[in-house]
């Protein structure tokens, strides 16, 4: 037992030892609380993305035919890319964190290289949605092209509701995308500074499930806004 | 000491489990292989299927992201507790909003919606009673003598103010829908449009068919229906119901609000308006008090209007004339809302109908 007033300390050969923070009794009590902490932040993410689910749900409800008619104008080949990008994000994210268990650093440096270019693969085919959204008028709200889209709107005057649902969901959901792409590349540099290996590797794990969270959303939003039955 | 036990814990792997990499090669194989499902599944048409069925695949992926890749198979039990608790909220969130959205038209018609409206009693109300013209009477003095007077003849204290003018029941010329008792009932499901004859739907379909026959019996000259004319309300006389009515009818939220928003205003206000004497002639608010005040009342809270089946634009209580630019009103006041109660001024200047409008927004 180290000293009462100060953390353990934890040490693997080639890295920095980390101090455990000094109100938790060991590594393991500080890895177990860390990550609750954790899960307990993704409970308020879904949460908030819920409200946007059930606004969806009842809108889809309400709405059924129109949905149908609107999610025609997404392109199910850019969301299908953009699922598989994410999924294999996930892959590499996971294959990271337990590269960085068995203190493979350069091929969790690799690995976690590989999730943040993924991340950018799926924003730029997001943009190339988007832009295209944005160029045809399929836009939230009044900001919707009536004139471009005159036949949808004759037909379905509630389709500008759906963009307002795909914009604010994907919206969202990119914004995630980002904040994880800052988050792995701290952790890259962190890891770059030998922080991390076999003794501590919390914040890579925890930035993980972060990523997992993301592909999670994402496995839900494709069939509710590009396989609409 | 509990931690020492922990110590021990972590060298059997309980929380510092590596996922091989196989295993995520494997899982993620899977979840390649059920989005490709997904989007070809996405090609048949299952009906009602189609979307649980995409919801069951995209939960079998999120499980195995959330067991496999979050690892939360070999964490602590309390953290998939607190994890799913959060789907059951999400449930609970969902089912309850849903339940209120899609089935609230069903609460509304389970009861009477307006006072004196009388549970089913009557097995063939399409067919005239003593009874059921005592209970129309009834109804009549609570729904339609502000308009179509005490005794029917068009009259009612609100009469004046309405273009066209309410009908006359004892007269025989003129009648849009006709004067069968089934023509009756069609006009109080649908209204006039065009008139200031609302649609009386909230009232449940006997509460109609006692109404049609009481206005029936005041002019004893108009004829009865034949089968045909049943048939045309969708009433089949061989069988007992409730006549003409396959499902209930529903009252939109907006009526409902407003119909709360004036709840409190009492209808004997209306015919007992008190006019204001200090009113300088031909201002706006004269004419207010000699043209809109029947209907809107006293300072624009609704009054008399509030009883026919339709939402007055209740303004002081509402607010809802804030916003209405000077153009739309200009158009309501001068035009009417064809198919409402709101008839047509048409002979003010443009100078009046602003002093107007500026009483009325400064009422309220």
């Amino acid at each position: 037992m180290s000293d009462a007033h100060h953390g353990h300390v934890v040490e693997h050969p080639g890295s920095k030892p980390h101090v455990v923070a000094h109100h938790f009794n060991d590594a393991d009590h500080e890895f177990d609380a860390s990550k609750q902490g954790m899960w307990v932040f993704m409970v308020t993410e879904v949460l908030m993305l819920g409200g946007l689910f059930v606004a969806y749900a009842i809108f889809r409800g309400l709405y059924p035919e129109m949905f149908k008619a609107a999610h025609a104008y997404l392109s199910v080949k850019m969301g299908a890319t953009n699922t598989v990008v994410l999924l294999t994000s996930s892959l590499t994210m996971a294959m990271a964190v337990s590269a960085t268990q068995r203190g493979e650093r350069n091929k969790a440096l690799g690995l976690l290289a590989a999730t943040v270019a993924l991340a950018g693969v799926f924003l730029v085919v997001k943009y190339f949605e988007y832009s295209h959204k944005i160029h045809s008028g399929l836009l939230p709200g009044g900001l919707f092209g009536t004139e471009q889209n005159a036949e949808l709107i004759k037909n379905f005057p509630k389709a500008p509701l759906f963009f307002s649902l795909y914009f604010m969901m994907t919206g969202i959901h990119g914004l995630h995308v980002v904040i994880g792409m800052g988050l792995i590349l701290w952790i890259m540099k962190r890891t770059s500074a030998k922080e991390f290996g076999p003794h501590f590797y919390t914040p890579v794990e925890l930035v993980g499930f972060y990523w997992h969270f993301v592909d999670l959303v994402w496995i839900y939003l494709f069939p509710l806004l590009y396989l609409v039955g | 000491m509990a931690h020492d036990h922990k110590h021990d814990d972590k060298k059997h792997g309980h929380h510092h489990y590596v996922l091989p990499n196989s295993l995520a090669f494997k899982v993620f194989g899977a979840l390649i292989f059920l989005t490709i499902i997904t989007v070809w599944t996405a090609h048949f048409d299952f009906g009602a299927f189609n979307f649980p069925l995409a919801m069951f695949i995209a939960t079998i992926k999120a499980l195995l992201v959330c067991m496999i890749f979050m690892n939360l198979k070999n964490d602590v039990k309390e953290n998939s507790v607190i994890f799913f608790t959060s789907f059951l909220f999400l449930a609970i969130f969902i089912v309850l909003t849903g339940s209120d959205i899609f089935f609230r038209g069903d609460v509304y018609v389970k009861g009477p919606l307006v006072a004196g409206a009388s549970k089913s009693k009557f097995k063939k109300p399409w067919v005239s009673t003593a009874e059921l013209v005592a209970h129309g009477k009834e109804l009549f003095g609570q729904q339609c003598t502000s308009c179509h007077g005490a005794e029917g003849l068009g009259n009612g204290p609100a009469a004046a103010a309405l273009v066209p003018p309410p009908r006359n029941f004892a007269q025989n010329a003129g009648w849009k829908n006709g004067y069968k008792p089934s023509q009756i009932f069609k006009t109080l499901k649908e209204g006039i449009k065009g008139s200031s004859m609302a649609s009386f739907a909230t009232l449940p379909a006997e509460d109609r068919w006692a109404l049609a026959h009481y206005v029936v019996s005041i002019n004893p000259a108009h004829a009865k229906d034949t089968t045909s004319d049943l048939a045309a309300v969708g009433v089949d006389p061989s069988k007992d119901g409730m006549g003409g009515e396959s499902s209930s009818p529903t009252i939109p939220v907006s009526v409902a609000m407003a119909k709360l928003a004036v709840a409190d205003i009492n209808v004997a206000v209306a015919s007992s308006v008190a006019k204001n004497p200090d009113a300088p002639v031909g201002s706006g608010a004269a004419y207010y008090q000699s043209k809109c005040v029947g209907c809107h009342g006293v300072s624009g809270e609704g009054a008399l209007v509030r009883n026919m089946g339709v939402s007055p634009k209740a303004y002081l209580k509402t607010g809802s004339l804030s916003g209405v630019p000077f153009d739309r009103f200009k158009s309501v006041v001068t035009k009417g809302l064809p198919g409402d109660v709101m008839p047509g001024y048409g002979n003010l200047s443009n100078a009046q109908l602003q002093d107007l409008y500026n009483y009325v927004k400064s009422a309220r």
